[in-house]
């Protein structure tokens, strides 16, 4: 048992024991990388551990919201439970060992929503917006979800791998001049 | 009193007493004057509007072609210069920059990607900016030197020397 223990305390990154500790099997999975720390965890756990890793461990800057669509990646797709998307947090501390930490959570096909965080980055705004410009994700509890990069009367969600590179059309017809007639 | 059709001093006459005479069209003269001070409208949206700038600047120095008035407002210039790729989300905005200018006005594709899309065959990019503008001269590269962008700017002189109407001209009803 101790010895054990001494393994893991050497080893284990410091956040991970934390969250692992408030959140046990809410935790899907978590691993060292290269360039800190990454946790998947399940969706109704998201928004608390977010909540926990800004106020009481720290990670008060939110660096990226973004998504990673896995449908041409099998064993992630076996590996949770077939949830196409991801969306990644990126997370960054100015206390601490690992400064850099990436939370990602497994988004089905069918039920797309995850939890706004604006009210705990405020930044978490456009960010949300991009996603769900980009991949369809809605966030819910959002004030303003809309498309940031497409325009408002653009169909589909271009960084989806099911999304043809050319388009379905859009570049050639040019019907995009009512928002500013 | 030889017309020359190809220079501005179309007769000279030095029967006079009292000094030289010059005789020519109020076209020629027009076309003179408007060639020689061209208001450029600078679009830029990518790297070749860094060589747009560089083409400012005093090493390639375009004021000696008499364009250097560069006029961030379109009401105020006559010559537009997309310098860059252009989305179908940006594309309005160009469409009504152009239309804000007052004519006789004309147009410059400059580079790859404002010509024909460039290397970005994708979805949100429009594939020359000529399938909505009227473009008079295009510049090939990626991005063109300066050298390209003067060229392009006195090959636009020549016509208007010439007299040709701009291409915006020629589509209008």
């Amino acid at each position: 048992m101790t010895e054990e223990k001494v393994i893991t305390e050497d080893t284990t990154p410091l956040v991970i024991q934390q969250l692992r500790d408030k959140f046990g099997d809410g935790l899907l999975s978590d691993a060292e990388a290269k360039d800190g720390v990454v946790v998947v965890v399940k969706k109704d756990n998201l928004y608390p551990l977010l909540e926990y890793l800004k106020t009481d461990l720290a990670y008060s800057m939110l660096v990226d919201i973004t998504a990673v669509d896995n449908s041409n990646l099998e064993e992630e797709l076996i590996k949770y439970d077939y949830a196409r998307f991801m969306v990644v947090y990126h997370l960054y501390t100015f206390e601490g060992e690992t400064p850099r930490l990436r939370v990602k959570v497994p988004v089905n096909d069918q039920n797309l929503n995850v939890p706004s965080v604006i009210n705990l980055w405020k930044g978490a705004n456009w960010l949300e917006r991009e996603t769900y410009d980009m991949f369809g994700i809605e966030f819910d509890g959002h004030p303003n979800l809309t498309r940031i990069l497409m325009p408002n009367e653009f169909d589909g969600h271009p960084l989806r791998k099911d999304y043809p590179l050319r388009g379905r059309g859009e570049r050639e017809r040019f019907n995009f001049d009512k928002q500013n007639a | 009193m030889g017309l020359d059709n190809n220079n501005i001093q179309s007769g000279v006459s030095t029967d006079q007493s009292d000094g030289n005479i010059i005789t020519t069209t109020i076209d020629k003269v027009v076309n003179w004057g408007r060639k020689n001070s061209l208001w450029p409208m600078p679009f830029g949206t990518a790297c070749c509007a860094i060589e747009m700038m560089a083409t400012l600047a005093s090493k390639y120095d375009l004021s000696r072609f008499g364009s250097e008035a560069i006029r961030f407002s379109p009401r105020q210039s006559d010559l537009l210069i997309v310098s860059g790729r252009i989305s179908i989300k940006m594309m309005p905005v160009l469409k009504r920059i152009y239309d804000q200018m007052p004519d006789p006005k004309w147009v410059i594709s400059m580079g790859a990607c404002a010509s024909c899309g460039g290397v970005f065959d994708t979805y949100t990019l429009i594939q020359g900016v000529d399938q909505f503008l009227p473009v008079d001269v295009y510049i090939p590269g990626c991005p063109p030197r300066p050298e390209d962008l003067i060229d392009a700017v006195m090959q636009v002189q020549r016509q208007i020397q010439k007299g040709e109407l701009p291409k915006g001209v020629e589509a209008a009803p």
